[in-house]
């Protein structure tokens, strides 16, 4: 054990959130800032400044968090920072411009806690977000870290931590949703061919388009991942353990990396961790970012050097998975649970959530939503709730019209199921599923045709091409889709495309071709008169789709209230519209390329669009 | 045992096997594409899907991976099975509309025209995976793989470069249910097409057509055995199971009374002579390569082509390259003149071309050879007397242009020519091969200065070298044509045949001996002795000649420092008195 050292103690300590969507905010440029003022203070002995992982609420980048008082200052830029510092830290007077004011209200909130998005969450894998400053392991010790792993290497047997982690109700976080407790009890039991070895797994493959809540975990508390592996580790009787995770996550990857050296470091993975006789540890293996790689046969073959692509199932990975071994694949979120299931006890985490589906989960919030970011919730809690309260609404007063979850696997659920509580079974029954916790909101301005075309374009385009129906199914649907969308389709192509749909989801070989078609089902399940609307009408209700939009000019609006201005005239690009100033303005439909500049820039509303 | 139900019929079958096994006990019929008997199964094709029902409800899984289970109820052929087997068949039929399985299948599902897009009416790969399965597991090249995936997922080699892993055994062709891998057999070397380039040379082949003995080897460097442990194909399929792969290079020691020494000659390599463009002009080629090209089982199978591809028009031969010539080797390699005269009677049978024969002087020294010298006059080679200088592509004028200029001057008629010419072949001469100092230290016997071996006497002793019981034969004594060297080897054979007959040879009278009491052991003598004839004693510390094998040259004795090693009637008092004799006059 390295010497712990008494820190020096600090009167403020500024919590400079340092997550992707921060950083890609210039948040390093705001620390830098925030460092040259304070020393220009002298204040450099009173204030601390640390960077902490993502805090969540990325809508409001760069954040800075003040501790003590939790007061939250937001959308900060360099030129505040001196105002901010003399101010806040000199002075004692928080500034009240930097703090949130929640859409249409004039009142700023000043404390992290008192702010909707964040009143609702309950944080149980990201509890030490924005707490503490993931490059430092004594700060996540501090917080309890370890511990977990210290109960269960010295006072638990591996049957105690598997049933307890069976008794706690957690399931997958990785979209399967399958028992976490059951798969270690199968991995355990499981006889290996080569001795006794024995993998474990952390999936980081974080594939789902608008979906970043492993790249969070990582990012802003690693420790916790490598703590839940080894106490699964002890479970399982595993020697060696690999974490999946994709390069295109640079700032995940450094983070794992140091956090794993610091743990070696520590002697709290290695050879014999904490003087228990228990050896444990983790390599860290780089995916290329092939969506296809999260699936877990496949994952497991890019492990090996091998090509990524599924494997059929039986047998499972529990029974013969890595190098023919029994391995245990859990995502990064499910791992991040295991510490403080240990910690506080099964019976505390079976109290949060529904019947089947217990604990919390983070969700990743996008899309035509107010308060985007990343937000843990525990199951049960209702669409309304996390879009209205801790979400904060559609933006522009626009109407919701559905939600999208589980990513290119999941579906979309309409506004009429907005009160429905989320649980594992609630989703799949409304045609969806939890998937790996993407939430893509959509307003009245989303084409639901569109919406499964662009999830369609992806599956088929991460399909591996194993098999026949993902392979060329897919790329049947995108092109019935497709035409569509052009107005090209034909009541034909919605029966062909509801057939192949159901065969895709039959008969395919892995979990991404079975699900792809959901997108496709869902919409047109519940949006089916937008299809035929399409179809029969050659319309798009949402004006989204180009290629049906007819642009035309109101004469009377034209000349009576904007004087015929011209602007459209001068704006369009292929010379589409006839006029002059104080003329009423015309499109030429032949040569217009539908591009809806005019309608953009059209001050009075003359130009319409159908 | 496990019981289950297959199509309404309550069967019990043996553990372990597959839902296909099952069925195909039953005579029941699944259709599949990707299954193969001899490999793991794939599941990729989808196309033997089968309903599947128990008490959760109904789902469709691939029969020819899923195992059989007690108490399960399958329906090969439910409305939910089919619908998705004529779905993905239909597929298929997009994807490869010209795979003769799939059409068939097609059919007996009564699927007639496939409604999605074909993108390719000619693609017959059906993206199976049973090349590359075939090749990975059965025989353990790992030649292939799949590149990209979805849509542009194909089979493929490394980059797409001619894979130096694939050992030619064409499993995955033999495989491929669609005849979209073909393997054409090609002069002996077997390339195996599609999108493959794979690469030329099979790990097993013969030398040549014309290889005596015609008996096929195993290229261990190409072999994937020899480099992974496994395959071993060959071995499987070979009736007479005359492949050991244990087998080992041995080495053989025999006693032997006499060896006769045949190990050739090289041919000179043209390249050191730059003005000739040799290796850096096309269709610039030596003797060799004109036989190897003119031979019936050459790539061309014995035409006479450009690097283009198109017959020559004209052609130079020039004569005494590397010969003749004291920049090279000053010695004529004799056997020029007659081959190059061959070479033009060839061209001249095959191709319609002109021929020019540059030569120094005609040396047609053979019975017949002066006769066929005069029948080349009359069948129209032209022959011109000069040293080429130079062969080049800069062309002057329009009628060189593309063409190789041979520049030469026509000492016949006193002038320097340029003549162009489409192929030029070099009449390289005859060299001592690479190893022949070491062949000669090996055998005790000496080169002379051209380096070939030296011959005891060249008139009286032809054959023999300096060394008992060693002959000559062939070029590796000087160059020579074919009927010198028949009969030189005749010769050789009867000396050691005589040799043999006697059962005894005559030793020399005259050698040395060394006087134990006088020799002190300092090896001097050891070392000199060309014969190895001397010996060191080490009990008795004193050096000791073997009469067999000294031939009396003397070194010893004048190197001896203490007069021990005397040369029997040649003693330093006997020349001494000879000395003394000379001088009493």
């Amino acid at each position: 054990m390295a010497k712990i050292k008494k820190e020096k103690e600090y009167r403020v300590h500024l919590m400079v959130c340092a997550g992707t969507a921060c950083v890609s905010n210039h948040s390093f440029e705001i620390k830098e800032a925030l460092e040259t003022e304070i020393k220009k203070q002298d204040l450099d002995n009173e204030v601390l400044i640390v960077t902490t992982g993502c805090n969540g609420f990325c809508e409001r980048g760069p954040l800075l968090v003040v501790q003590p008082g939790n007061i939250f200052y937001q959308t900060l830029t360099t030129k505040d920072i001196p105002h901010l510092v003399e101010e806040h830290f000199l002075k004692g007077r928080p500034v009240e411009k930097l703090m949130y004011i929640p859409p249409e209200e004039k009142t700023p909130i000043p404390v992290l806690s008192d702010i909707d998005f964040f009143k609702k969450q309950v944080l149980i894998a990201l509890r030490n977000r924005g707490l503490i400053d993931p490059e430092k392991i004594d700060e996540y010790i501090a917080r309890d870290g370890y511990k977990a792993m210290a109960k269960a290497l010295t006072s638990m047997s591996p049957s105690d931590i598997r049933s307890e982690i069976q008794k706690s109700g957690l399931r997958g976080r990785g979209g399967g949703g399958f028992p976490t407790g059951l798969k270690w009890e199968f991995v355990s039991n499981a006889v290996s061919s080569n001795g006794n070895v024995k993998y474990l797994v952390c999936n980081g493959d974080e594939g789902d388009p608008g979906a970043f809540m492993d790249r969070s975990i990582l990012e802003a508390d690693p420790h916790s991942v490598i703590e839940g592996m080894v106490i699964g580790a002890k479970a399982i009787n595993a020697t060696q353990g690999y974490a999946y995770v994709r390069n295109e996550y640079p700032l995940a990857l450094n983070r794992l990396y140091k956090a794993l050296d610091d743990a070696r470091e520590y002697g709290l993975l290695g050879k014999n961790i904490l003087g228990s006789g228990m050896d444990f540890d983790i390599k860290i293996v780089r995916g290329a970012g092939a969506f296809i790689c999260g699936e877990e046969t496949a994952l497991l073959s890019s492990i090996e050097g091998r090509l990524g692509e599924p494997k059929p199932r039986p047998p499972y990975p529990a029974e013969k998975g890595l190098w023919g071994c029994p391995t245990l694949i859990n995502n990064v979120e499910t791992w991040a649970n295991i510490a403080p299931i240990i910690n506080r006890g099964a019976k505390w985490y079976s109290h949060i959530g529904t019947e089947t589906s217990k604990g919390t989960k983070v969700f990743s919030l996008v899309g035509k939503i107010n308060n985007t970011g990343l937000v843990e919730v525990p199951m049960g809690i209702t669409l309304r709730e996390i879009i209205y309260d801790i979400g904060g609404g559609i933006p522009g007063g626009r109407e919701f019209k559905a939600v999208q979850t589980g990513g290119p696997s999941g579906g979309c659920i309409p506004k009429e199921k907005i009160d429905l509580p989320i649980d594992y079974e609630s989703l799949s029954d409304a045609g969806s599923m939890m998937g790996s916790g993407g939430m893509v909101v959509m307003d009245e301005d989303t084409c639901m045709v569109d919406v499964a075309r662009y999830f369609l374009s992806f599956t088929q385009d991460e399909s591996c091409g194993k098999c026949t129906p993902c392979r060329e199914g897919t790329k049947a649907m995108l092109d019935i889709l497709t035409r569509i969308t052009k107005g090209e389709g034909t009541d034909e192509d919605l029966t062909l495309l509801e057939e192949l749909a159901v065969s895709i989801k039959d008969s395919a070989l892995c979990g991404l071709g079975k699900t792809a078609p959901n997108p496709v089902l869902t919409t047109m399940k519940y949006f089916r008169s937008e299809y035929e609307a399409h179809i029969r009408d050659k319309k798009c209700p949402a004006h989204t789709c180009r290629d049906l939009n007819v642009y035309t000019i109101d004469e009377d609006i034209c000349v009576n209230t904007g004087h015929g201005c011209d602007l459209c005239r001068r704006n369009c690009a292929s010379d589409a519209i006839l006029g002059e100033r104080n003329q009423p303005h015309q499109i030429i439909q032949d040569k217009c390329t539908k591009c809806g500049v005019c309608y953009d820039v059209c001050k009075f509303g003359a130009v319409k669009v159908d | 045992m496990v019981n289950l139900k297959i199509d309404g019929k309550t069967i019990q079958v043996e553990d372990g096997i597959t839902i296909l096994q099952a069925a195909e006990q039953q005579e029941i019929k699944i259709p599949t594409l990707c299954y193969h008997p001899l490999m793991e199964p794939y599941a990729a094709c989808r196309v033997c899907v089968v309903e599947s029902i128990s008490g959760k409800g109904s789902e469709l899984v691939t029969s020819c991976n899923t195992l059989v289970k007690n108490g399960m109820e399958i329906q090969t052929a439910s409305d939910k099975a089919l619908f998705a087997r004529r779905m993905n068949v239909e597929m298929l039929l997009a994807q490869a509309p010209a795979a003769v399985p799939v059409q068939e299948l097609a059919k007996e599902l009564g699927i007639e025209k496939t409604r999605f897009k074909i993108k390719d009416p000619d693609e017959k790969c059906i993206l199976c995976g049973m090349c590359v399965r075939a090749c990975e597991d059965i025989v353990g090249a790992s030649a292939i793989s799949f590149l990209q995936r979805g849509q542009h997922r194909e089979v493929c080699t490394p980059f797409g470069e001619q894979s130096e892993a694939c050992i030619g055994c064409t499993a995955c062709a033999f495989f491929c249910p669609t005849g979209a891998i073909t393997v054409e057999d090609l002069h002996g070397r077997k390339v195996i097409h599609s999108e493959l380039d794979l690469g030329p040379s099979t790990a097993i082949r013969v030398p040549i057509r014309q290889a005596v003995p015609m008996v096929p080897f195993i290229d261990e460097e190409a072999c994937i055995h020899f480099k992974t442990g496994e395959c071993k194909i060959c071995s499987d399929v070979c009736q007479k199971e005359a492949i050991d792969h244990e087998a080992q290079d041995e080495e053989i020691e025999l006693e032997v009374g006499s060896i006769i020494l045949a190990s050739g000659f090289k041919s000179f390599d043209p390249s050191l002579i730059p003005a000739y463009g040799y290796g850096r002009l096309d269709n610039v080629i030596t003797a060799l390569e004109f036989e190897r090209l003119v031979n019936a089982s050459s790539p061309t199978g014995g035409k006479i082509l450009l690097s283009n591809g198109e017959e020559p028009k004209s052609v130079g031969i020039i004569h005494c390259v590397g010969s003749r010539d004291e920049n090279y080797n000053e010695y004529c390699s004799r056997v020029c003149c007659m081959y190059s005269l061959k070479f033009a009677h060839l061209l001249k049978e095959k191709t319609s071309a002109d021929i020019y024969d540059f030569y120094i002087d005609m040396r047609c020294f053979g019975k017949g050879y002066e006769e066929f010298y005069h029948r080349l006059l009359h069948e129209g080679t032209k022959f011109i007397r000069g040293r080429v200088s130079e062969v080049s592509d800069m062309a002057l004028s329009k009628e060189e242009e593309g063409k190789l200029i041979i520049r030469v001057e026509d000492t016949l008629i006193g002038v320097v020519r340029r003549i162009p010419v489409d192929m030029v072949i070099l009449a390289t001469g005859l060299e001592p091969g690479t190893d022949s100092n070491q062949i000669a230290k090996v055998f005790n016997i000496s080169c002379s200065q051209d380096g070939f071996f030296l011959e005891r006497h060249p008139k009286l002793a032809p054959v023999s070298t300096f060394s008992d019981g060693i002959f000559l034969a062939g070029t590796c004594q000087s160059p020579k044509d074919i009927p010198d060297t028949v009969a030189q080897a005749g010769a050789a054979a009867c000396e050691a045949l005589a040799l043999a007959d006697k059962g005894k040879f005559d030793l020399e009278p005259i050698t040395a001996e060394i006087d134990e009491e006088l020799c002190a052991g300092c090896q001097i003598c050891v070392g000199l002795c060309p014969f190895t004839a001397i010996t060191y004693d080490k009990e008795k510390g004193i050096s000791e000649i073997n009469d067999a094998l000294c031939k009396g040259c003397g070194t010893c004795v004048s190197a001896c420092p203490s007069g021990a090693a005397q040369q029997k009637h040649f003693r330093d008092k006997q020349i001494f008195a000879e000395i003394e004799g000379i001088f009493i006059e």
